[in-house]
């Protein structure tokens, strides 16, 4: 009896133990799940929607998020920009803000979405230890942002299945894909719920008259599509393949690649490549956007080696800074697809200048090449950043502006799954 | 089909609640493994679930 009494107490304070250590991490990833960044939107501001106004489904769902447009009132080419379809890249994002919050519209109208799988950005990857936030220094003290996963959360969409079959391509990918933004183009309005954001998205391009359509990404420097354009050569005969099923590739009327590569050539600032988007490859945005929609598609890859799976260790700093020796080594045995250097590394002004710049570039050579698609519009640029870096001043804090700020009170957004406070 | 897709989702949540509840079980009563190890090792593995069943992780 005694014996028994003396187990059961020892099982409890097992159970205690277990369930402390649940609540600390439980406390963590509440924190992340619920965290909420804060972002002064430019004047130029004319309208808020969400993906639930192109998908109602998503209403009140992890994967409604906010969509920005600037709307300068004259007519000229419509621009939407895509941050975040990847969180664990998130360069894109903070090149999103910064567009968001500097932007100056003078013809045309630019769309913003700055977390597209919004689920994806309030969890980290499962296996991978890192970190939640990185912060960005400025004037006003240190602001974080999240880091995130590849992935929709599987809170808000569990289970996978054994293979991920696209659709309607009908391609077998991964069977996590079924949770990847950028694997589930051109989606579905009555699919999985990453499938209805992908839809959404879908929707944005093609009831906004969308002409240039840019997707913000980061890869990996041992990914040899990394510090590159991706752009259709050839768009799917839509018509052709919804009267037969079968998929026929033609050259587009408009060619995307062909801006790509001129934009590619004309960045002297950075290295960047450009590639042509496969036609059997299905889900991605260079591909299904194109395919299913009018507008000029491009996606665009900064080096992000935080996401190489041979660094160091996964800090904050490797983040920020992207400075790892090992990645240096394989780097000096020819192993790696972008001229990397520890020393420089590939911090995180750099990428997201790439991106403000990268997209520039599109924007200047689409208006060259297709004069009714004008779009006449400013944000900082990479060697704006420079400037500033070689100043010893962070550069992303730099141009984010103070959300506390009594000036800014007006303009203050606060990004998350639904509206809050005052948006 | 969206309805078919919540559903699911949330049958899996109940699936996740009914392991989880087995292993507390298990934890206090069970005829075989009857160490401090496992002990251990179903406490351990009570918190995935438990984590799941609160929408925390």
């Amino acid at each position: 009896m005694e014996n028994t009494k003396k187990r059961l107490i020892i099982k409890i304070v097992i159970l205690v133990i277990a369930l402390a250590i649940a609540a600390v991490a439980a406390v963590d990833f509440w924190t992340l799940r619920h965290y909420k960044e804060k972002i002064v939107t430019s004047p130029y501001l004319t309208e808020v929607k969400w993906f639930s106004d192109y998908v109602p489904s998503l209403k009140n769902t992890w994967l409604d998020t906010p969509v920005f447009i600037f709307d300068s009132g004259v007519e000229g080419g419509t621009v939407f920009l895509n941050g975040c379809p990847h969180p664990y890249e998130p360069a894109s994002t903070m090149a999103a803000y910064l567009m968001i919050e500097n932007i100056e519209v003078e013809k045309g109208k630019v769309i913003i979405v700055p977390r597209c799988n919004f689920s994806g950005s309030t969890e980290g990857m499962a296996g991978d230890a890192y970190p939640m936030f990185f912060s960005v220094e400025t004037e006003w003290g240190e602001e974080k942002y999240k880091i995130g996963d590849r992935y929709t959360n599987p809170l808000d969409q569990w289970p996978d299945p054994f293979t991920y079959v696209n659709y309607p391509s009908g391609q077998n990918l991964a069977y996590q894909d079924i949770r990847n933004l950028n694997r589930t183009y051109p989606g579905r309005e009555n699919g999985t719920i990453s499938e209805r954001a992908a839809y959404a998205v879908m929707e944005i391009i093609r009831q906004e008259n969308v002409d240039i359509a840019i997707d913000m990404h980061e890869a990996e420097i041992l990914y040899p599509v990394t510090s590159t354009y991706v752009a259709p050569a050839k768009v799917l005969d839509r018509e052709h393949f919804l009267e037969t099923g079968e998929m026929v590739y033609v050259e587009p009327e408009e060619s995307s690649l062909d801006i790509a590569m001129m934009a590619a050539m004309n960045i002297d600032q950075f290295l960047m490549k450009c590639s042509a988007s496969p036609n059997t490859l299905h889900g991605l945005s260079h591909r299904e956007w194109a395919d299913w929609s009018d507008a000029l598609t491009f996606l665009m890859e900064t080096p992000e080696i935080f996401i190489d799976k041979i660094t160091g260790p996964r800090t904050e700093d490797l983040m920020y800074t992207g400075s790892d020796e090992f990645l240096q080594r394989v780097t000096d045995k020819g192993l790696t697809y972008f001229p990397y250097e520890m020393e420089f590394g590939t911090p995180m002004w750099y990428r997201v200048g790439r991106h403000l710049s990268g997209a520039m570039e599109i924007i200047n050579w689409a208006s060259l090449f297709y004069p009714e698609k004008e779009c006449i519009v400013s944000w900082p640029l990479y060697e704006d950043m420079e400037e500033i870096e070689n100043q010893g001043i962070d550069s992303v804090g730099y141009f984010l502006k103070n959300p506390n700020a009594p000036e800014n009170k007006d303009n203050v957004f606060t990004v998350y799954y639904k509206p809050v406070d005052n948006n | 089909m969206v309805f078919m897709e919540n559903l699911i989702h949330i049958l899996y949540f109940v699936m996740a609640g009914l392991i989880g509840a087995s292993f507390l079980k298990s934890f206090f009563k069970r005829k075989k493994n009857k160490g401090i190890v496992f002990d251990i090792m179903y406490a351990y593995c009570i918190i995935p679930f438990l984590l799941r069943i609160l929408y925390i992780k």
